[in-house]
């Protein structure tokens, strides 16, 4: 990392500035309590919002939104995630979203490309 | 078809003795939320068993069963004496300090 100029540029350790936790213990109590506080409100999501949901169905999209970020291990990703949940949680108990948002967490966004040959046809690519 | 959890809370006023708390009481509801957990087999359960090794629980998993004991109990358990509830046992003696039972 050295400059054209000629000037010593000490190569800097960068540490990055914590957003909310300091240790990965202090994050894994912050996704434990964002799991607690949403587990929590379901029951009531699903009476306020009048979804046509059971507990079951909402519990394991509950869950399977938390397993997609298992993987994650940097702290401040973390704790971005958890921030993100928590407005989610905020906005939703508070009735400030319609039933067409909750409905949106059961809703695939991707359409998923076709593979066979019969659906590549109608979707108009060349074999 | 989810199953409908047993709720027996009760207000104590008096003492935990007099409320017809026991040790065995205890354990016995204990171990009957558990059991009511559907992500546990019943066979591998013991009071020694540990939730994540033996039992193959994550930690997801566990929050779900504390919070199950918290509703069956009536009152929270805050995060640090979470962490350290990893077997039947340790719940049962927790609980039993928390209520002011004896423990033996």
């Amino acid at each position: 990392m050295s400059s054209a100029g000629g000037t010593l540029i000490r190569q800097a350790v960068k540490e990055a500035k914590p957003v909310f936790s300091a240790t990965s213990e202090d994050a894994r109590r912050r996704v434990l309590n964002l799991y607690r506080a949403w587990f929590r409100q379901l029951p009531y999501i699903i009476r306020e919002y009048d979804v046509p949901l059971t507990l079951p169905m909402c519990r394991r999209k509950l869950r399977e939104n938390f397993e997609k970020y298992r993987q994650v291990n940097d702290i401040r990703v973390i704790d971005l995630l958890v921030a993100k949940g928590q407005m989610e949680l905020v906005e939703t108990a508070h009735m400030w979203k319609q039933k067409t948002h909750v409905m949106d967490y059961f809703k695939q966004t991707v359409t998923p490309k076709p593979t066979d040959f019969l659906g590549k046809f109608f979707d108009g690519k060349e074999p | 078809q989810h199953a409908i959890q047993r709720c027996s809370q009760w207000r104590c006023y008096a003492s935990a003795s007099s409320a017809g708390l026991s040790q065995d009481k205890i354990t016995e509801r204990v171990m009957t939320v558990i059991k009511l957990f559907e992500k546990i087999s019943a066979e591998k359960l013991t009071i020694e068993s540990h939730f994540m090794k033996e039992l193959g629980l994550d930690s997801l998993d566990h929050v779900e069963l504390l919070m199950a004991i918290e509703d069956e109990f009536g009152f929270e358990i805050p995060d640090q004496d979470a962490e350290k509830l990893n077997k039947p046992s340790d719940i049962i003696k927790y609980l039993c300090e928390k209520m002011e039972v004896d423990y033996k």
